[in-house]
């Protein structure tokens, strides 16, 4: 796996990172962040569920850079480290995570790795603990986590070394409404 | 299950418009950026991959794009395994800014794929 950027960035004075490259790609960028925003905006689905699945992916596919942000209205949410330190193999048996997390880390693990892991009793607890809607959303988010830890990897745009970083959720600006 | 040329993501969206819209956005503009015939020849690629239809034909096809197919293989289960040289290779073919929208769509589709496998419209409809 590269730790060189396999594009340069497209903002001048910027180093090549995802923002950056992406912005050689403005339309897609626009969308895409549009999107980003919405996904994370809406509450059908709780910021801490939604960062418990993309830390899940982030370990799966080997995403340094997903790895170590956080998003801080997941964290205000009550994801500690101690919470995230459970998102490993052997998380069926964690006493800190809820059993809804639990269930959605097995659909994320479903999506990203292996379908036949969404048997019966997995997706009876993924409906017993979600809602139709709150599925969809779940659903997207792992998606778009995967899709962009991918294209991020392979863009040779993974970090030599990061300290975990809490950001800023992801938002709609107000312009772009 | 849904189509590979479709969106399976799209399908479970049907309940909330606004999101469902700025997917399809997404989509749309990550694949505009390409040529379609190309786009159609990696979601083929990925989805057979998976086991959902039939490789695409390269016959005729020339090196580059052919290249580009043999790439796009790699995303679904070696995404780690893609050397400089490769990507190097699709940089030359389809220069930065195709590169770009290359990977978004390639990675997309693969995801795609395992979102219909997990039949999240089903799920997603109750």
């Amino acid at each position: 796996m590269s730790t060189t950027p396999r594009v340069s960035s497209g903002i001048a004075g910027e180093p090549a990172h995802f923002g950056s490259v992406l912005a050689h790609q403005p339309a897609i960028a626009e969308s895409f962040f549009a999107l980003y925003g919405r996904f994370w905006g809406s509450d059908v689905l709780a910021a801490r569920i939604k960062e418990v699945a993309r830390m899940r992916n982030a370990r799966v596919t080997e995403c340094g850079f997903c790895r170590n942000v956080r998003f801080d209205k997941a964290v205000a949410q009550g994801l500690g480290e101690e919470v995230v330190d459970d998102i490993t193999d052997g998380y069926e048996t964690s006493p800190r995570l809820t059993d809804t997390e639990k269930a959605v880390l097995k659909f994320t693990d479903a999506l990203i790795h292996d379908p036949e892991l969404l048997n019966g009793d997995a997706k009876a607890a993924l409906q017993r603990h979600l809602s139709p809607a709150q599925i969809s959303e779940l659903g997207l988010g792992v998606t778009l986590f995967l899709a962009l830890a991918k294209a991020l990897i392979t863009m040779g745009l993974e970090p030599e070394v990061m300290d975990r970083t809490v950001l800023p959720t992801p938002a709609v600006l107000e312009a772009a409404e | 299950m849904t189509p590979a040329g479709g969106s399976a993501v799209q399908a479970a969206l049907a309940g909330d418009p606004v999101l469902a819209a700025h997917y399809a956005d997404f989509r749309a503009k990550a694949e505009g950026a390409l040529d379609p015939a190309l786009v159609a020849l990696v979601r083929q690629a990925v989805a057979a991959v998976h086991g959902m239809g039939a490789a695409p034909n390269e016959a005729g096809l020339d090196e580059g794009t052919r290249a580009a197919i043999a790439y796009a293989r790699r995303m679904p289960f070696e995404h780690t395994a893609i050397s400089d040289a490769e990507a190097a290779a699709m940089v030359a073919h389809l220069g930065e800014p195709g590169f770009v929208a290359f990977s978004v769509v390639t990675a997309l589709a693969d995801a795609e794929c395992r979102a219909a496998l997990v039949d999240l419209p089903g799920l997603a409809a109750g």
